[in-house]
């Protein structure tokens, strides 16, 4: 298939706005009549809430109110119910929302916080999921049985457990002891922040005429607006939500997060609009945070290197609240059958409270997390087997004709991870190692295969306005969020090419405004591409269709006797006689005047195709669209500061069709650093009493140009799968999903050390070195 | 307490008020309207905010306003002229290094400041700049590309 416009690296519409500082960014928006929030976060992570006294902070320079959660009665969330806007009789992390300052700039505000007091009587504080599962444990939410809750799901009544995901495929009983081999392990990813450079914001405005206007760096627009709307009592067509730029996202922007709070302090000061701006620090405590989830995993093997069975354990430290992080750890569940077909099955995530910051999505979404045990373990499994480890892989890996965990069957359109594969096996061990040590190194190699599906409700679509103008150009208006992964371009491509019209002639929106955008439920599981370009090739068609009505009527022939050019509408047997797209756009005017046929504006959506929740046995539909991938490394680890170097990192996926060749790889070498990060450097840590050590980005030691690979391979594999535009699939996310293992499996290469947690720091490199010896 | 400094930014003189707490990334964009440099930490790691003063690279956001009294200043604001843009932010968009686009302003800064001291800088000069700015889009790969072919055009630009 030729493509006119799909896979060519044409410039994103945003760059130059972004490159010049005009883009305009939640913080950069001013209102008339703005007033700005301080929230005070507790001293305790877990604590009952016996008195605030906010009489001196009343009385500072600038102070409108201060707001409290004293009586609210408000509870919102997707999945369950559990979440508040602000405390009302206890604490449950050390970020919450306690109380608010409102005032007139924001140094007041701060200012006034400090005069709020107290008065506290401290709980025990939960910081692990296993510790919130012993029987004695404290009780994060007294009756959380209460809450309201999609239905197959929610917490159980009188203990930490907010849900308890279970899959069962075939008879994993039976599958153990058909296993010559059984390898155990348990491992921990812990948690960490998507921790974008824009951290989070909001501005509420509650008018005098009881509509709601809201501002947020989210990419939910439509859920803010139909929880605000919920709470507050208002029809959704009261409440306007607008999505400026976006400086990131990488997960933690998604799902309705702070707009509840600042909607709840700017309630009580109807008339003017209030914003607040997360610090830094605030964007760690008190925003979403990723991970904080160990497995324990279990594998059963003939001796042949065919799998038998998985017993998976997953127990997920979600936080203080558990609505956000419900579906990652469901999603760690499942996908912690990675790339393989194995028969039977026995798979379970406990999501657990703890009085941490909620967890919810993270780039990868709780795919990393799970197959670093699975990725890791085939690593073992192959020693204990004596066998190649990349055969071991292949013995088992899904394909067409293969059951996934969840009991989808997969079919070619699905992907080749084979292909993948042997990309990354040939840039990594294409030739000898020259050497496993010098004097100042050890040298590994490492590998990882993957599979990630997307996450979503079932009714997860995506919307699309198209409307031709008078002089041909088109405008494409959607509600898909533009975090920087580049979905106008690839938005402007797939349009390009359905119309046969220039790029530069297809203007895509801007902002997200719910007054004007159609619905899209939200911009997350990778699955843009995928079904915002199904969205957009269906206005496409619709479109052309409206102008090949018009035409007939203007030409006096049938449908099928004409087809369409980018340029004109033409008869087919002679195309001198057409009608130019000028002449059709606004319908077709005769030389009197009387005009007929439709304007051309089209409108559709997309969703994925039979998508369903989970049966009580965790079976179902809930892949669809499934990316398939690998990904390998040569590293390096300093003898003497312990640091690991990666010389080269190769990744490899099948996206089906690539749309624009230069985004496509910068959303791959970004994931791969994302996760380096991850793996080498970065870890949220707690102290006993919950508090957060190192809410800063220097102590959370984000990954700087000096840690980026010397080398990266990224290669993809085009298998056209038939949901997407022109054959493409999801990528944003699956780059962070092979890293880990690679690298731990590549550090065993190295020095035969088994990390089974990350990150691997230089420190403890050195310690485990200095242990060895 | 308040008081009155003036600021030569982008090349117009600018009188402001200000209090004494206040840094010069809060004056320039809470008072100045200039917005193009952001706020994305509180220990100076990201770099979000860098501006050029008196021809260095300058963390804005924790730089008390009141020490740039009299002070030159050029923000990313002042790069562009008209509609064409600067040779760093060509370079940055044809290697691909804007994504979100939240850090790009002080990176473009940083080797603006870079390049116009020391075109000939080298490539652990310019690693070393660059260092001290934080991007979770790219990976740093595609910002590498462009500082170097930044570099690159801007030495064409001169023998012209």
């Amino acid at each position: 298939m030729e493509f006119k416009y799909v896979g060519k690296s044409i410039t994103r519409p945003d760059a130059v706005k972004k490159i010049t500082g005009k883009a305009i960014f939640l913080n950069d928006i001013k209102l008339p009549g703005m007033l700005h929030a301080a929230i005070l976060r507790p001293d305790y992570a877990h604590a009952k809430i016996l008195s605030i006294d906010t009489s001196a902070a009343e009385k500072c320079e600038g102070v409108v109110k201060v707001v409290t959660g004293r009586g609210c009665k408000i509870l919102y969330g997707d999945n369950i119910r559990d979440l508040v806007p602000m405390a009302v009789d206890k604490v449950r992390y050390i970020g919450e929302p306690l109380a608010a300052v409102i005032a007139e700039n924001p140094y007041q505000a701060k200012q006034a916080l400090k005069e709020i007091k107290v008065e506290y009587e401290p709980l025990p504080v939960l910081t692990d999921a296993l510790q919130a599962l012993e029987k004695d444990a404290v009780l994060v939410h007294e009756n959380s049985g209460d809450y309201w809750h999609l239905p197959g799901l929610g917490p159980i009544q009188g203990t930490n457990i907010a849900n308890l995901y279970k899959l069962k495929k075939g008879d994993a009983e039976k599958g153990f002891k058909d296993a010559d081999v059984v390898v155990e392990a348990e491992f921990n990813y812990p948690h960490g922040s998507s921790c974008a450079i824009e951290p989070h914001g909001a501005i509420a405005w509650f008018h005098e005429d009881k509509t709601i206007e809201c501002w947020s760096s989210s990419i939910c627009p439509f859920i803010i607006r139909e929880e605000l709307a919920r709470v507050y009592g208002r029809p959704s067509s009261d409440v306007r939500v607008h999505i400026p730029e976006l400086g990131g996202c990488f997960g933690y922007k998604s799902d309705i997060t702070v707009e509840q709070t600042v909607a709840y302090i700017a309630s009580f000061v109807p008339g003017r609009p209030v914003k607040w701006v997360a610090s830094r620090r605030e964007d760690f405590t008190s925003t979403l945070l990723g991970h904080g989830i160990r497995t324990r995993m279990k594998i059963g093997a003939k001796k042949d290197g065919r799998l038998t069975a998985m017993e998976t354990r997953v127990y997920h430290s979600t936080g203080a609240y558990a609505d956000t992080g419900i579906h990652v750890c469901i999603a760690a569940g499942h996908n912690s059958a990675g790339a393989y077909e194995i028969p039977n099955c026995d798979l379970q995530a406990y999501l657990m409270y703890t009085n941490q910051p909620a967890v919810g999505a993270y780039r990868g979404y709780g795919h990393q997390e799970s197959q670093f045990a699975t990725e890791r373990m085939m690593d073992m499994l192959a020693r204990k087997l004596k066998m190649d480890p990349f055969e071991l892989r292949a013995k088992n890996y899904l394909g067409p004709g293969k059951k996934t965990a969840v009991g989808e069957t997969l079919c070619e359109v699905n992907g080749d991870v084979t292909k993948c594969v042997d990309i990354v096996k040939k840039a990594i061990y294409g030739k000898k190692q020259e050497k496993k040590e010098d004097d100042k190194y050890f040298y590994g190699r490492g590998f990882a295969a993957l599979m990630k599906t997307p996450k979503g409700a079932p009714n997860s679509a995506k919307g699309c306005y198209l409307k031709f103008n008078q002089d041909g150009s088109v405008c494409i208006n959607m509600g898909g969020a533009e975090v920087g992964q580049g979905l106008r371009t690839v938005v402007q491509q797939v349009a390009a090419e359905c119309l046969m019209i220039p790029p530069e002639r297809i203007k895509v929106y801007t902002e997200i405004d719910t007054q004007f955008s159609p619905w899209e439920w939200q911009t997350i599981g990778s699955m843009f591409t995928t079904q915002g370009g199904r969205a957009v090739v269906r206005c496409c068609e619709k479109a052309i269709k409206m102008m090949k009505k018009t035409a007939a009527q203007a030409l006096r022939v049938d449908l099928d006797m004409l087809d369409y050019n980018g340029k004109c509408v033409y008869l087919k047997n002679d195309p001198t006689v057409n009608v130019p797209l000028e002449g059709l756009v606004y319908g077709y005017m005769y030389p009197n005047g009387m005009t007929v046929g439709e304007v051309v504006q089209s409108s559709d959506a997309a969703r994925l195709p039979r998508y369903s929740n989970p049966d009580e046995n965790g079976q179902g539909t809930m892949g669809v669209s499934h990316t398939f991938g690998a990904q390998g490394c040569e590293i390096r680890i300093d003898k003497e500061t312990g640091e690991v170097l990666v010389d080269h990192f190769a990744s490899a996926f099948d996206v089906g069709r690539v749309i624009n060749a230069r985004q496509i790889r910068g959303q791959v070498a970004g994931g791969v650093m994302m996760a380096l990060g991850a793996t080498l450097h970065e870890e949220l840590k707690f102290d006993k009493d919950g508090k957060m050590l190192n809410p800063f980005m220097k102590k959370y030691r984000f990954p700087t140009i000096k840690n980026r690979p010397k080398k990266q391979t990224i290669e993809f594999v085009e298998t056209p799968e038939t949901i997407g535009p022109f054959g493409a699939r999801g990528i944003g996310e699956h780059p962070v999903i092979g890293v880990a293992p690679s690298i731990l499996n590549a550090i065993y290469d190295a020095t035969g050390i088994e990390f089974t947690q990350i990150p691997v720091t230089p420190e403890k490199m050195k310690e485990a070195l200095k242990a060895r010896k | 307490m308040s008081e009155k400094i003036t600021l030569t930014v982008n090349g117009t003189k600018r009188s402001v008020e200000i209090d004494g707490w206040e840094r010069l990334l809060d004056v320039l964009r809470d008072k100045l309207d200039l917005t193009g440099a952001k706020r994305g930490c509180d220990d100076v790691a990201c770099g979000a905010c860098t501006v050029v003063v008196n021809g260095e690279a300058k963390k804005s956001c924790s730089l008390p306003a009141k020490r740039c009294d009299g002070a030159e200043i050029v923000t990313i604001e002042g790069l562009a002229s008209g509609t064409e843009v600067h040779p760093i932010q060509q370079a940055l968009i044809e290697a691909g290094a804007v994504q979100c686009g939240y850090c790009t302003p002080g990176i473009v800064m940083s080797l603006y400041a870079l390049f116009t001291k020391n075109l000939n800088a080298s490539e652990d000069e310019i690693e070393d700049v660059l260092e001290g700015h934080l991007c979770r889009c790219t990976g740093y790969e595609a910002i590498w590309e462009g500082a170097l072919l930044a570099q690159k055009l801007l030495k064409k630009n001169k023998k012209k």
